[in-house]
């Protein structure tokens, strides 16, 4: 977690990518076993309970996710819980460039923190999205036979829009990953003062001088 | 085979003895524990009364059938008239156990468990076992058409006794597959006059479902294509950022190289 890599800055520790990525795996089995009740096609795999098992292993792993992210790096979890949903009159002015950063310029687009206001209305609604699929599932899982036709359908409703829109969301997040080449933020942790500059320019100036010391090897006009 | 079946029972003929339940539990060869069918004998109360009935609970095979619309693996389905199940594709998700009206079917040991309508004894030309073994004529099966005129005959001439008893079933839900013929009221054996299959589940299933699936893979259509052309848009920008400051060009290089490595 202190490597110290030249030309290169860490964005995320150790702790929050294996929270990551416990995010991205329950994710994907909770979203293609749950594809078995809602594609005709795919409704084999449900047979017998099977896609059953799968995802109600994930949806545990999953809910587990923000528990073990507070109880390991409760620092980092709560500054991007409040980051998601602090927003100023400059997010705006990124918003209005948005559209091009969309298409991949960065050309005019203000600096941004090291969470762009884009990346804020994402964490926002995936924890939004969290919490009603998480709700609807235990729902579903615990007491549905309490809930009767119509509210069998509104928990139904809920948990499937609400998997849509995490997974639009994902897509989303996967696109500006590979658009810019961001991969490594959470493989290796550590970024490119290139990209730092290019798409976190506040956060990059804020980064304290030992970090950016540590980082730059020979490059002292960068910044 | 006719096109529309349907049972009928007749509570006045009706004498409680369980051969129905024993019959269909060992002609279907049901779970220890389990059962398609239950005959309960009810105490109702009625003007200021009391009085008895056997009440049989099991699947009224609706013709616009709410658990066949909310099941997701095509384990419920709709066949001459009868609601059939396909036991090998049941997920045990529960969503019929909620969405039926007359809370009929029920989990047990990883499947739906319901009438299933002796569909395999109806195909080999037989009854189903509960009609066939019935000693007081009580349960019929066949045509719906002959069913339902033989249901209304009865009624007619119980009507001298009982001036409320009617046939329950004719048009409930497009028209149950299992008609009754009561003594009484529908509301005093418990019967819902007008079971409703839920607007809300409708919504859910020609509406939301279908929006999750066709959106997501929108979604993921046009960030595709839009990914192509913003990538090449990103790229050119990476290089016109790196040619235009020759200054820096020589500083910046090394983090320029580092990213192709990662990419």
């Amino acid at each position: 977690m202190t490597d110290v890599k030249p030309g290169m800055v860490q964005r995320y520790k150790l702790a929050q990518r294996v929270v990551h990525w416990l995010g991205v795996g329950s994710f994907l089995i909770l979203l293609l076993s749950g594809l078995a009740l809602l594609v005709p096609q795919l409704a084999f795999l449900a047979a017998g309970g099977l896609s059953r098992v799968f995802h109600r292993i994930a949806a545990f792993g999953f809910m587990l996710m923000p528990i073990v992210y507070v109880a390991i790096v409760p620092h980092d979890a709560l500054e991007l819980l409040k980051e998601s949903f602090t927003y100023t009159l400059k997010d705006l002015k990124w918003f209005k460039h948005m559209p091009a950063y969309v298409l991949g310029s960065t050309k005019g687009l203000p600096p941004a923190g090291r969470i762009n206001p884009g990346q804020k209305i994402h964490h926002a609604m995936t924890f939004v999205m969290f919490v009603t699929v998480a709700g609807s599932g235990l729902a579903l899982w615990f007491g549905q036979s309490a809930l009767g036709p119509e509210g069998l359908a509104i928990v139904l409703s809920v948990h499937d829009l609400s998997m849509l829109g995490l997974t639009v969301l994902m897509i989303g997040h996967m696109y500006f990953t590979f658009l810019y080449g961001a991969l490594p933020a959470m493989t290796t942790g550590f970024v490119t003062e290139d990209y730092a500059r290019m798409e976190h320019a506040e956060w990059y100036e804020s980064l304290s001088p030992q970090t950016v010391a540590m980082t730059e090897s020979d490059d002292q006009t960068a910044a | 085979m006719a096109s529309r079946y349907a049972f009928s029972i007749d509570l006045d003929r009706c004498i409680g003895c369980q051969a129905c339940v024993v019959a269909c539990r060992t002609g279907n060869e049901v779970a220890s524990g389990d059962a398609y069918i239950t005959v309960s004998e009810e105490i109702r109360r009625k003007d200021n009364g009391f009085w008895g009935s056997f009440a049989h609970k099991r699947c009224f095979h609706c013709t616009e059938a709410p658990c066949v619309e909310v099941c997701p693996t095509g384990t419920l389905t709709k066949v001459n008239g009868l609601t059939a199940v396909d036991m090998a594709k049941c997920s045990a998700c529960g969503y019929c156990t909620q969405a039926c009206p007359f809370h009929i079917p029920h989990v047990v040991d990883n499947h739906v468990s319901k009438c299933v309508g002796c569909l395999d004894q109806v195909q080999a030309g037989e009854e189903p076992w509960c009609a066939r073994t019935c000693p007081s004529n009580a349960i019929r099966f066949g045509e719906r058409e002959v069913i339902l005129a033989e249901a209304k005959a009865k009624v007619a001439k119980l009507r001298e006794r009982y001036p409320n008893a009617q046939v329950y079933g004719e048009t409930q839900l497009g028209g149950l597959g299992l008609l009754m013929v009561l003594l009484e009221a529908p509301g005093v054996y418990g019967l819902p006059e007008a079971p409703q299959s839920s607007a809300t589940i409708q919504t859910w299933k020609t509406l939301v479902k279908p929006a999750s699936a066709g959106l997501t893979a929108l979604a993921a259509g046009v960030m595709g294509l839009a990914f192509v052309f913003a990538r090449r848009q990103h790229a050119k920008e990476h290089a016109e950022v790196h040619t235009a400051a020759p200054v820096e060009a020589a500083v910046v290089e090394t983090p320029a190289q580092t990213e192709e490595n990662h990419d």
